[in-house]
């Protein structure tokens, strides 16, 4: 997961590893994906999220689709 | 004996005291344990996602954390940790409860880049791009 100052950049990063255009999200979007996902890190009861747990929080940041399908 | 949780905690713990990942013979010293011990505790997490091994079974990622230098330089409080991508360096700030800024570079031009986080708000500019669908993210996570 790469930043770019552009949608252009991206195309030319797609372009030279020759791959399909992934998901583009705005850093705040991104923040607030990193901050659920990271949150408890710490945490002794942490557990690693069941696919429906991170479907679940995908869905509530508005990152919808296959692209988001964990299986 | 240790549980692999409690290796898991002091793995961060050692992290975020140092600014650096734990080599095994590290961890092996503070839980009193053999390094062949330790090594099947990390290797059972590897497996489980919960970090990711170097081929020498070192640490390479306890995310957000990364081992080796990246792109994402995260800063909090006047320390640095590297990030394995932007999502991860964005985790750091959030899993060290904190504020904080990342600074990165664009993944094309290699211009700096910076965004920050005060108060829980992100400011800065730019777009996130993920390559791999989610469903493919530990088909080779080093690249992710």
């Amino acid at each position: 997961m790469l930043l770019f100052r552009s949608e252009e950049m991206v195309n030319l990063w797609c372009r030279n590893w020759n791959l399909p255009r992934g998901a583009i999200l705005s850093p705040a979007t991104c923040w607030a994906l990193a901050r659920e996902w990271y949150r408890d890190r710490r945490d002794p009861k942490w557990r690693r999220r069941t696919v429906d747990e991170a479907h679940a929080l995908f869905n509530q940041l508005g990152l919808t689709g296959d692209f988001w399908k964990l299986n | 004996m240790f549980e692999d949780s409690a290796l898991r905690l002091l793995i961060y713990d050692e992290i975020v005291r140092t600014g650096e990942t734990p080599a095994v013979s590290t961890l092996s010293r503070l839980v009193s344990a053999t390094l062949d011990d330790v090594r099947a505790s990390l290797r059972r997490m590897h497996d489980a996602h919960m970090l990711v091994l170097q081929p020498t079974g070192e640490i390479l990622m306890a995310n957000p954390f990364s081992a080796v230098p990246t792109p994402f330089v995260t800063e909090v409080g006047g320390r640095r940790w590297f990030g394995n991508c932007i999502w991860d360096s964005l985790g750091i700030i959030a899993t060290l409860h904190a504020d904080g800024r990342v600074l990165a570079s664009c993944g094309t031009s290699g211009e700096a880049m910076e965004l920050s986080v005060h108060g829980g708000v992100l400011t800065g500019e730019g777009i996130v791009h993920f390559a791999l669908p989610a469903g493919r993210w530990w088909d080779n996570i080093v690249f992710n």
